[in-house]
């Protein structure tokens, strides 16, 4: 008699593995930024409960992420280093703002984007969701640079993102593939 | 009042606030004189004149900023009243100029008009002092007592339409953004 049971499927594996929230919230404190302007991302929750925990940078929660642009843009002229913080869906609210502040006015402009809603077993480009398979082409089109964290090794890549939006003088992205833990 | 009265006005209390201006008021300002120092305007991003005032007014807490905001614009982002009475800065003085339409696309009236009241909405979002002038006499009269009153604040300024053709200051805001960065720097 033929054995019919059926083997288990295997379980999903991630392509994109969590961050520490504890370690991207230390770069961030090292790297020397002054503000974290955010609307916050679920993805980012952890990595947002450290800052808080940490008290290394002050935190400003704001209404949409068009203010956040505005509030970055001033405290840069005023001299501080601020960054925004905000999720895939946020960045398409406020492409405008990102248009006139960011990129024509020449503003520093340094975004921590999660991955809301993305499946961390399939690639961003097999995603169902648009607003992760659409996020790196939107920011491309824009000339917006961007870098992937999708594995803990990929940590240095905030710090890269960071750098090259004072050496562009304008807006780049380090987009976090997986909720931080 | 008219435009230019308020802009007269306010470029004469101004001392040496930082100001921001936007969409109608932006180039009166600045052929008025009051943009060749400490001064950016908010161009191509409406509704954001406010929130760019918010982080000059944290970053630099011991000067004044003066927001030159339209009532079209503010109302498009409007949460920013909210963020402006949770950050309480009380260096930062919120003008708006409410003319009631849209005057850059043709004078169209804006949603709400008569109905919204700007310095009830500020104060229920926490700002603490609010301010509203209908003629240019009042306003000359009060402004000192304006800008004596702990931020934030906002000043509702009652503007009549204006038919002219719509007008715009000519400057990149990328000039302006690099002026007003060194010139904070050297003040610093």
């Amino acid at each position: 008699m033929n054995d019919i049971t059926a083997a288990a499927p295997p379980a999903p594996v991630a392509v994109a593995e969590a961050i520490s929230g504890e370690a991207i919230a230390r770069e961030i404190a090292d790297m020397g930024v002054t503000h974290v302007i955010t609307v916050p991302d679920t993805n980012l929750k952890t990595a947002i409960a450290a800052l808080e925990k940490a008290q290394r940078v002050k935190m400003l929660y704001v209404c949409t992420e068009d203010e956040g642009m505005g509030i970055n843009a001033g405290l840069y002229m005023a001299g501080l280093k601020p960054m925004m913080l905000i999720q895939n869906n946020g960045l398409y609210a406020c492409i405008n703002t990102l248009k006139a502040i960011a990129l024509d006015a020449q503003v520093p402009t340094f975004m921590l984007i999660g991955q809301y809603g993305r499946d961390v077993t399939k690639t961003v480009e097999e995603n169902r969701l648009r607003s992760v398979r659409l996020l790196e082409p939107t920011l491309e089109t824009w000339g917006v640079p961007s870098f992937r964290l999708e594995h803990k090794t990929d940590i240095g890549n905030i710090r890269l993102a960071w750098q090259k939006a004072w050496e562009i003088v304008g807006p780049t992205a380090a987009i976090i593939g997986a909720p931080t833990s | 009042m008219l435009k230019q009265e308020a802009i007269d006005i306010l470029g004469a209390g101004r001392g040496e606030a930082i100001s921001v201006a936007t969409m109608q008021s932006a180039a009166p300002w600045y052929l008025s004189g009051q943009g060749k120092n400490l001064h950016v305007d908010a161009s191509g991003c409406m509704g954001s004149a406010s929130s760019l005032g918010l982080g000059l007014a944290m970053g630099k807490p011991g000067r004044k900023v003066i927001v030159l905001d339209g009532d079209g614009s503010l109302l498009m982002q409007l949460g920013s009243l909210v963020t402006a009475g949770s950050f309480g800065l009380k260096n930062y003085y919120h003008f708006v100029f409410a003319n009631g339409a849209y005057e850059s696309s043709g004078n169209q009236t804006v949603p709400g008009q008569g109905v919204f009241d700007f310095c009830a909405l500020a104060k229920a979002s926490g700002y603490r002092n609010a301010f509203a002038f209908e003629d240019a006499a009042a306003f000359k009269a009060g402004l000192a007592k304006v800008l004596e009153a702990e931020g934030p604040v906002m000043i509702n300024l009652t503007i009549a339409r204006d038919e002219a053709k719509p007008r715009w200051p000519g400057v990149k805001m990328s000039g302006q953004v690099a002026a007003l960065k060194e010139q904070l720097a050297a003040l610093a």
